[in-house]
């Protein structure tokens, strides 16, 4: 299999960490704090897509809208609930928070849907291409003949709709350009009389949506339980500050590095350390965050 | 003036004297025929507390680098398990797979000391000018990446088996298996009580002043002349080594080392009780830490009370610590003990 | 110092010292209260857990005076994390292994007992768990415990001098450790450790046998990074390389990953027969799914936790001829374990259901030899009711009649013949069985005897 096989797999893992990734470095950008129970959001959107699919006529693409809503319903209502009332203390305590939650969501989804995983029952086909030429370049072939699965292209196909989309409504909406300025410098927005808990509260709405959607993705490839998410966590985290924590394009940037360098580094590591590949990605997170902690596309500069 | 008066009677002192009479007194039970009888039932209450003086040493590291110098180490076990390994691989002989150098212990602790602090260096060289959460984030990659190559590398570190055939000191020197029990927990009980005292020490000083100054509002400090860097460096080194402490002191207690006794679980712990205790009083986290891990062992023993099966109750467990985290930070920041106005957390 | 707060905060501090110092000190005073003496009486009465039973060693026939009401077993399962589903199916054959013995009469007409605690597949809860079992629920022998358990608490399980026969650990750890070395009456070299499982040693050496004769002289290997999963691919290896075969690539990969395309690109780019997939439940599915879509084809071969219905289930057809090596099912008394077991419910019968029924029958029936619930004695005689030449008995029931009658027994188990080697380990047939639609169906046996052909004297 040549490089092009491996960028394949690089870009669908990248794209549904990319959706997810959106909406948690929305929740820093916004609301100022690192959400470490996304992932349990995930997991909710995941179970909610599982009953939704198995409960509800219609086809798949139906239990993701259920999902993607569920989503930014619990969203809301876990923000209110906990996060909007310490919304002056600081991002530690908000962190801290966000970490006790998400132990007590993990375990309330592991008592309530029980220990073992269950699985979407989806039909995937395959399309082979293999009459590319290799093109090989010392010990590595950069095209060679590859596949892709209707899954990935669904994958793939979601998280350019959602880039779309989310382009959009920063861009061409109130709701969207109210948050870019509150993004940007709290206060100035405040001035400029923008509803700031308003604008909060949508990005939560809208960060549930995202969720619940990554969570129905991932679990179709894998499966759903109450660590579907929580595994993904740290990749999500690595890719929202590695592209510039409060910025979607760079999140999407930074997802696909992410991305990539798994895939790449499973393919090209000695053989007894693949088992290393997403290590790889935390050094490459911690090395740029040393090098350059605004991100790849963030413009302000966090420091102590 | 009476020998009382004499006595120093600071709060760090009075720590150092109770701690070097239990590290005696645990001595003794080592060394001379003195034998201790201990009702079976305790064994394991006794056992929670070797563990809960080894995480004491541990919280009072966190302590030192949060609650007096704000420095957000959501990694800590990291420096737990660096120094538990160094010291295991230094001294471990016929280990099963890894590698083991069969040296005496007291070398491999202090090895296992420095390793932590050695790393802890490295962490806060790169990362101490980053905002508090990025630091979180930065030391809970770098717990994730060690306990990686840990897994990994097992022709060096023994994979999930570990380092076995640690010597275990003061097992070697008692045969009963009370008095070795009791002996434990006072030698280590002792080490945990005179790094107490050691941090109070530090803390009380003027250099404690400045930390908890740079804690307060660091801009002002570095106006007023201080190289902030240095002693937030410094602060943080000391944290790890005395969590390399704890993993040497746990090694050799425990005769092996093994990635699952060195899980983010560690971590939460040792948060969720400085948090409750209150940061930044030494003791008050040791007692947060006492609540924590003291509900953990009575629940145990609910099991036989309460209707519901094994698997539920883990979870409910987990649940309920939760649950303590978040209404502590959101309900009462300063912990049980803390004192609101020093940390400055006004409602 | 500003006055207010220094005598404020003064006076919490007293008032914290003061009762921190009280409780202390009257905790303090409560422990040590009669616990200190000097030397001389080696174990006190307290010392070791056990219930009643004063360590008289009988060599043969029960005198049963210091008979208790209650025997207990601690079973440290895993409740929860990474075996939970597995659990089901040994809790049950445990469950039922104890109903049988009572119903029999119970061991030295005792009640028995079984307290299950979870440990999570932790090294940390697994010893908390222990004392409590044997100092607390004052258990004689423990019938649980995994490798990723036992591996780091060996010396702490030594202290505990209580005799663990464990349905569940197959790493080659143990396969020198453990038993009692060929002395049962002499307590001072034993190892503590038994186990009613066959090693990874011997099953994996079964499966990699099998794959010989059917051809596979080269082999893929995809094998998650945790010790089960490596100590199976490693144990393959030592007897499918020794006798011919070759490894065309190795790839190792971590658990619950959301893809393994990579990997799976990787190791299909090298050229072999046969693969083998060493990996926990979950990610084996993720990476057979991928494997599925991605047409990659050839023989699998699956590790023995897979050979569960969901997995044939999720990946679906493409994994039909796939097969799978387990340990023991087919051991002499089989078909009456599995009577006893289906009435007792339905959970799902896994490569260590059967062995799990083994490890209680087989304590119970040491402690009816042994007349005597003391954890040694009843180390001493779990050599002697398993192997010899005495007369062989399949369960409980017919062991503690033959005993009555003074005869020498040998239990012949569910999952193997149950013939205890020095170090506390059995050997049994590997069942291969091949996936099709409706479950995994049995295709072929390897004997036990053939399997012990590979495995070196005094190295198991």
């Amino acid at each position: 299999m040549g490089l092009l096989q491996e960028i394949i797999f690089g870009l669908v893992t990248g794209s549904y960490i990319a959706i997810a990734a959106i909406g948690f470095t929305l929740i820093y950008g916004i609301v100022n704090m690192i959400n470490f129970a996304y992932g349990e959001y995930i997991s909710i959107g995941a179970f909610i897509g599982f009953l939704a699919a198995n409960t509800l006529p219609g086809p798949l693409p139906v239990a993701v809208v259920v999902a993607m809503i569920g989503g930014g319903v619990v969203s809301i209502i876990l923000a209110r609930g906990f996060f909007t009332p310490i919304n002056y203390t600081g991002p530690v305590p908000m962190l801290l928070t966000s970490i006790g939650l998400g132990i007590v969501l993990r375990n309330g989804l592991r008592l309530v849907g029980g220990r073992s995983a269950r699985y979407f029952e989806t039909e995937t086909s395959t399309f082979q291409f293999d009459a590319i030429p290799d093109l090989p370049v010392g010990p590595v072939d950069l095209l060679g003949g590859f596949f892709v699965t209707s899954e990935q292209l669904v994958v793939v196909g979601s998280a350019v709709v959602v880039f779309a989309s989310i382009h959009l409504l920063l861009t061409r909406t109130d709701v969207g350009i109210a948050m870019r300025a509150m993004g940007d410098d709290e206060s100035l927005a405040r001035v400029r009389g923008i509803d700031t808990q308003l604008i909060r509260d949508s990005v939560w709405v809208l960060a549930g949506v995202l969720a619940g959607l990554a969570g129905v993705l991932m679990a179709v490839q894998t499966n759903v339980s109450a660590d579907t998410g929580f595994s993904h966590i740290l990749q999500i985290l690595s890719a929202a500050i590695l592209g510039g924590a409060g910025s979607p394009y760079g999140a999407i940037l930074g997802a696909y590095v992410i991305g990539l360098v798994l895939a790449v580094s499973t393919a090209f590591l000695p053989s007894s350390m693949t088992g290393l590949s997403s290590a790889v990605a935390f050094v490459i997170l911690i090395a740029v965050l040393l090098v350059k902690p605004s991100g790849i596309a963030g413009t302000e500069v966090r420091e102590a | 003036m009476s020998v009382l008066d004499r006595l120093p009677s600071g709060r760090g002192d009075r720590a150092l004297i109770a701690g070097l009479v239990c590290l005696l007194l645990g001595a003794l039970f080592a060394v001379t025929p003195l034998r201790a009888q201990l009702p079976s039932a305790l064994y394991v209450f006794v056992e929670v507390g070797i563990l809960f003086v080894i995480y004491g040493i541990l919280v009072l590291g966190l302590d030192l680098q949060y609650g007096h110098t704000g420095l957000v180490n959501f990694g800590h076990v990291v420096f737990f398990a660096v120094g538990a390994y160094a010291t295991a691989m230094l001294t471990a002989q016929d280990t099963f797979a890894g590698i083991g150098l069969g040296y005496p212990w007291p070398l491999g602790l202090a090895v296992g000391v420095i390793a932590a602090a050695v790393l802890g260096a490295a962490v806060s060289l790169t990362s101490i000018r980053l905002r508090g959460d990025f630091l979180a984030i930065v030391t809970l990659a770098t717990a994730e990446i060690f306990h990686s190559i840990f897994v990994n590398f097992e022709n060096i570190f023994g994979g999930n088996v570990g380092i076995l055939g640690v010597p275990r000191p003061i097992a070697s020197l008692v045969s009963d298996s009370d008095t070795r029990l009791v002996a434990t927990l006072l030698v280590l009980g002792g080490v945990t009580l005179v790094t107490l005292a050691v941090v109070t020490r530090l803390t009380d000083a003027p250099y404690g002043r400045v930390l908890r100054a740079i804690r307060a509002d660091e801009l002002v400090t570095r106006s007023v002349g201080k190289s902030t860097i240095t002693y937030k460096t410094q602060a943080f080194v000391y944290g790890a080594a005395l969590a390399g402490l704890a993993g040497g002191l746990f090694a050799l207690y425990n005769g092996a080392v093994a990635p699952g006794f060195f899980t983010i679980q560690v971590t939460v712990t040792v948060w969720i009780g400085m948090l409750l205790g209150g940061a930044a009083n030494h003791r008050a986290v040791l007692a947060g830490l006492s609540i924590i891990m003291g509900l953990r062992l009575i629940s145990r023993f609910a099991l036989n009370v309460t209707p519901v099966s094994s698997d539920v109750f883990a979870s409910i467990r987990l649940i309920v610590v939760g649950l303590i985290l978040v209404a502590v930070i959101r309900y009462r920041p300063a912990g049980i003990w803390g004192d609101p106005q020093e940390l400055g957390v006004d409602q | 110092m500003p006055a207010k707060t220094g005598m404020l905060s003064d006076i919490t501090e007293r008032v914290d010292r003061r009762t921190f110092l009280t409780l202390a000190g009257s905790g303090g005073i409560a422990g040590l209260s009669g616990c200190i003496g000097f030397g001389g009486d080696e174990e006190s009465g307290d010392g070791g857990g056990g219930s009643g039973g004063d360590g008289s060693d009988s060599d043969g026939g029960n005198s049963g005076d210091d008979a208790p009401d209650t025997i207990v077993f601690g079973q440290p399962g895993a409740l929860s994390g990474s075996f939970d589903f597995l659990q089901p199916g040994v809790s049950q054959a445990a469950d039922a292994a104890v109903r049988h013995i009572n119903e029999a009469g119970g061991p030295l007409g005792a009640e028995l007992e079984l307290v299950r605690r979870d440990t999570a597949v932790d090294p940390q809860e697994a010893r908390t768990v222990a004392t409590q079992l044997v100092e607390n629920d004052n258990a004689a022998a423990i019938v649980g415990l995994f490798s990723s358990e036992i591996n780091p608490l060996w010396d702490y399980l030594q202290d505990l001098r209580t005799p663990i026969v464990t349905p569940w650990p197959g790493s080659t750890f143990l396969d020198t450790r453990g038993g009692d070395k060929g002395t049962p009456s002499d307590v001072s070299d034993d190892e503590w450790v038994w186990r009613t499982v066959v090693g990874d040693t011997v099953h994996t050496g079964g499966s990699a046998v099998y794959a010989l004769e059917e051809g596979f002289e080269t082999l893929g290997i995809i094998n998650g990074n945790t010790e089960g999963e490596r100590s199976y691919v490693d144990g393959f290896l030592s007897v499918y390389e020794q006798n011919g075969g070759t490894v065309a690539e190795r790839v190792e990969v971590e658990l619950g990953s959301s893809s393994y395309q990579s990997a799976l690109s990787r190791l299909f780019d090298a050229d072999f027969d046969a693969f083998l997939v060493s990996m926990p439940q979950e990610s084996a599915i993720t990476a057979l799914s991928d494997w599925s879509d991605g047409g990659y084809g050839r023989q699998p071969i699956l590790s023995d936790t897979l050979a569960q219905q969901a997995v044939i289930d999720q990946v679906g057809s493409d994994l039909h001829g796939a097969w799978v090596a387990s340990p023991g099912r087919s051991g002499p008394s089989y078909d009456t374990f599995e009577d006893i077991y289906n009435e007792e419910g339905d959970a799902e019968i896994n490569g260590w259901t059967p062995p799990s029924w083994d490890s209680v029958q087989i304590t119970a029936l040491a402690i009816e030899r042994a007349g005597s619930t003391d954890p040694e004695a009843i180390q001493k005689n779990l050599g002697p009711v398993s192997r010899g030449e005495g007369t062989t008995v399949s369960t409980f029931a017919e062991g503690k009649e033959a005993l009555a009658n003074g005869e020498e027994i040998t239990y012949r188990g569910a999952a193997t013949p149950t013939d205890f080697t020095e170090h506390g380990n059995v050997f049994g047939s590997v069942t291969i069985s091949t996936a099709e639609s409706g479950g995994f169906v049995e295709t072929t046996e390897v004997a036990a005897e053939d399997v012990r052909e590979y495995v070196a004297e005094g190295e198991y």
